[in-house]
């Protein structure tokens, strides 16, 4: 009797033991039956694919991004423009001037009131939907229909590209018009990249979301997508200009910057992509082995030290060019960032065509003599605080270590704050610090909304990072910038807000950041610019 | 059967009451969700016309009881809301993430058994002899290494060196080994010390002596008996552990690049998502009762006397 009843409960612990195996790997074989390319070269594909997928998964080439570059349907955009699935009516040049794209020439009237576009012909979408001015007016639509609509790359936002704008028109089946309630001279620098995308007019539904896929007019199609895991591109055998030269692209999400790294050693993926692709530390490692090179651009960020201009210290002028000249910009960079950005005095980032260069300038002495004009013999204490994104990404730690080090020298005995993101912009928008290390993407080319948000009385920047900072040269001067047509007559109103931006210190500019990315030498044509890379372009080293 | 439900139906309030603090904290806590939503790609700067309007239409400036309310009479029919930052539904990002997190963290505990288990009966067998005194060691070393630590070393040898397993991703048995290996190091180092005491306990007791005297065979005595009755304490621990492993397992999936729930709640956190932390809390909530009550299942299978109202000795 007692050996049946052990038999029994032997046999209940092995089903019970069974059960728990096959849930372990359930998700294994559920796993939507994407078979990924485990490695490039082919060492440890995986035995169970099928040879045909493994076939085109050898054909593939495999990238890596830190974080998803494809949001979804519910998205502004569906994917970042990194990845060459949809196009916008204008581009940006390499020295960061509008460019024809899907708009091959322009127009604007005399008074600034109307923009006519010229489309360019022949385009398809990766539907076979063709790129006309209907297209365009959907679109457009749709912008008017969504906006403001938040995305992790930039706000779409229709009344913030196209202020008073009152009609967009047909003018025929290739050329549209819009027409504003007020001049819109630089409406071409507003228009570059996240302001300007085409989809076709079926990809939308009733809410101005995505459909299905995105069907832009791009070199890529997007074919796959699966969040957070990967999205895999296919070379659009129906594009304009010059084809994609990879067939096959997939870019995987790793978020780990070590974990990117063993993944290009190891040779399982071929490249990285985006912003912080790969820190520079692990890039200057990375190069002792020689299969692999690195490409770097100038990069759309900037680098700050936001002083807390509400409150003393800070809200002393003198206190802020002691700052200024205490930092050793070019030791910052050379030392903790390995010498890929470029130091810089100017609030404005130098991928801007209004960026007027001018030099940081080091001078212990000086600094030390401004701050005892200030705080007298007295040592004072000051919160630097630290956004933990900044951690992810830059060597921040080390920097606000360097900073606390540095500053002892102006009488300042700084404690470090680290703050996640929301609480760093909760105490920024509160003034509960005195010092904040920030970054800043530069949205377009033209600089009228940066200098505006961080310089004006009211400015959105200006409040919401308690710069404290206000002159009336200054209002004026981005008042009248508002209604200046002619661009030289800007560029001058440009140039002196940059002077008065680094005499008076609404923040203390540290360096422009550079983009880098990481590849193996297995591909060809891969380079970094200034947001993003030349991924059509790219190809396997025959 | 009747059991069972009795137990899912006593920790309704307690899976209430903990979406209440986890919500009353996460509204707490500094930042706003409208700034967080408004400025989430990092660069542009909403006004503060612009935020008032999106609190009041995302219903921030309601009572906080009221907010709670509206989420918990949706989550009852079993909607736990939409995301705030991707309007996706949160119910469905959840149930889509579980399979990476709950096939990650069963092969963790699987791991954890058959480390812990095997190598904690021999330790007690062999008490103060060699194996012990590595097992020993090896169970301080695994307790202590830091997972991800012990991550980057694991992919160093096996992805670099070795390049037998993927670095990192989902979709395959070869993505989950490295990181349950990771979450299984310190609950199998824990499972490998547990044993050997509990198993040196029985070892110790009279009927062992008795069983022993009855010519028994060694082995037999030390599965049949020792270990049978070292059970209890086991499960208990397999059993939380579980829950700590699902709650856990956010750093390994971060950096094995798992598209799992700790993941997703992690940005829902960093971003004061709201109704993605309280899907989480839920969420994983449900996961530890489930898994509590399975524990409860299993010392009935284990120990006969529990299955008939008895008490251990």
């Amino acid at each position: 009797m007692k050996r049946t009843q052990t038999a029994r409960n032997k046999k209940r612990m092995g089903v019970l033991f069974s059960l728990c195996l096959l849930l372990a790997l359930m998700g294994c074989s559920g796993a939507n039956g994407s078979n990924e390319p485990i490695s490039n070269n082919g060492l440890s594909q995986q035995s169970a694919a099928p040879s045909a997928a493994a076939d085109a998964a050898s054909e593939e080439i495999v990238l890596a991004a830190p974080r998803d570059l494809a949001p979804g349907p519910q998205d502004a955009y569906y994917t970042s423009t990194i990845l060459y699935v949809w196009e916008p009516l204008i581009a940006a040049s390499e020295d960061g001037k509008p460019a024809p794209k899907l708009a091959e020439s322009w127009e604007m009237s005399a008074d600034g009131k109307e923009w006519t576009f010229m489309l360019r012909k022949g385009v398809t979408f990766h539907d076979g939907a063709p790129f006309n001015a209907d297209a365009a007016l959907a679109n457009f639509a749709r912008y008017k229909q969504v906006s403001p609509k938040s995305s992790p790359f930039y706000t779409l936002d229709i009344n913030h590209s196209y202020p008073s704008l009152q009609e967009v028109v047909k003018v025929d089946e290739s050329t549209i018009k819009l027409v504003f309630e007020n001049p819109q001279p630089t409406l071409l620098y507003s228009m570059i990249n996240f302001s300007s995308p085409m989809y076709s007019p079926n990809n939308f539904d009733d809410n101005g979301d995505f459909n299905g896929l995105p069907q832009g007019t791009g070199p890529f199609k997007l074919v796959q997508h699966e969040k957070d895991q990967y999205s895999l591109l296919e070379a659009y055998d129906g594009y304009y200009g010059e084809k994609a030269k990879a067939q096959k692209i997939r870019v995987r999400v790793i978020p780990d910057p070590d974990t990117r790294l063993a993944a290009l050693k190891s040779g399982e993926i071929l490249g990285v992509m985006d912003l912080g692709a790969i820190p520079p530390a692990l890039a200057e490692e990375l190069l002792k082995d020689d299969r692999f090179a690195v490409s770097t651009a100038k990069s759309t960020i900037s680098h700050y030290l936001h002083p807390n201009g509400a409150k003393a210290p800070f809200n002393d002028l003198k206190m802020r060019q002691a700052l200024s000249l205490i930092i050793d910009r070019e030791q910052l960079v050379k030392e903790l960032f390995l010498g890929y950005p470029t130091a810089t005095a100017n609030i404005l980032n130098s991928t801007s065509p209004f960026y007027k260069d001018i030099p940081a300038v080091h001078d212990s002495e000086k600094a030390i003599a401004l701050s005892h004009e200030v705080l007298g013999d007295n040592r004072q204490a000051v919160t630097l605080i630290v956004p933990t994104y900044g951690l992810d990404r830059y060597p921040y730690k080390a920097q606000a270590e360097l900073l606390q080090a540095v500053l002892q020298q102006l009488q300042l005995d700084v404690t470090i704050q680290i703050l996640d993101g929301a609480a760093y912009k909760e105490a920024q928008a509160q003034g509960n610090f005195d010092l904040a290390m920030a970054i800043q993407g530069l949205p377009n080319g033209d600089p009228y909304s940066i200098l505006n948000n961080y310089m004006a009385s009211e400015g959105s920047s200006n409040k919401s990072y308690t710069l404290g900072y206000s002159n009336a040269r200054v209002d004026e001067l981005l008042n009248q910038v508002k209604t200046t047509l002619n661009m030289d007559d800007r560029a001058a109103i440009y140039n002196e807000l940059q002077d008065i931006a680094a005499e008076e210190l609404p923040t203390i500019p540290l360096f422009n950041d550079a983009s880098l990315i990481a590849f193996s030498k297995e591909i060809t044509g891969y380079g970094a610019l200034v947001y993003g890379t030349t991924l059509p372009q790219l190809e396997r080293v025959q | 059967m009747a059991y069972f439900i009795r137990r899912l139906a006593a920790a309704v309030p307690v899976l209430i009451g903990i979406t209440f603090i986890a919500f009353a904290l996460s509204v707490a806590s500094p930042g706003d969700p409208a700034v967080e939503l408004l400025s989430m790609n990092g660069f542009s700067q909403p006004t503060e016309e612009q935020i008032a309007l999106k609190r009041e239409e995302m219903g921030l400036n309601d009572p906080l009881l009221v907010q709670y309310g509206h989420w918990l009479s949706k989550a009852v029919q079993g909607d736990l809301g939409t995301s705030y930052m991707t309007k996706e539904s949160v119910s469905g990002e959840l149930l889509r993430r579980l399979p990476a997190t709950l096939s990650l963290s069963l092969l963790a505990v699987l791991f954890a058994i058959l480390l812990g288990v095997p190598c904690g009966m021999l330790m007690a067998i062999r008490r103060n002899r060699l194996f012990d005194h590595i097992g020993r060691a090896l169970a301080l070393i695994l307790v202590s290494i830091p997972g991800f630590w012990l991550a980057i070393m694991l992919i160093a040898l096996w992805s670099e060196k070795l390049q037998l397993l993927p670095t990192s991703g989902y979709g395959t048995w070869k993505h989950l080994l490295m990181p349950a290996a990771v979450l299984a190091s310190g609950t199998g180092a824990i499972l490998m010390r547990l044993t050997r005491a509990a198993l040196l306990e029985e070892l110790n007791k009279d009927y062992m002596l008795t069983a022993r005297a009855k010519g028994l065979r060694e082995s037999f005595i030390v599965l049949r008996h020792a270990l049978r009755n070292a059970c209890i304490p086991l499960l208990t621990v397999i059993g939380s552990y579980f829950g700590a492993i699902v709650g856990g397992s956010v750093i390994v999936e971060v950096i094995f690049a798992v598209p799992g729930i700790g993941r997703f709640a992690m940005d829902g956190i960093f971003r004061r998502d709201y109704p993605v932390i309280q899907g989480y809390v839920v969420f994983t909530g449900l996961i530890y009762v489930l898994f509590n009550l399975a524990t409860d299942l299993c010392y009935g299978l284990a120990h006969p006397q529990i299955r008939l109202g008895g008490k251990l000795r």
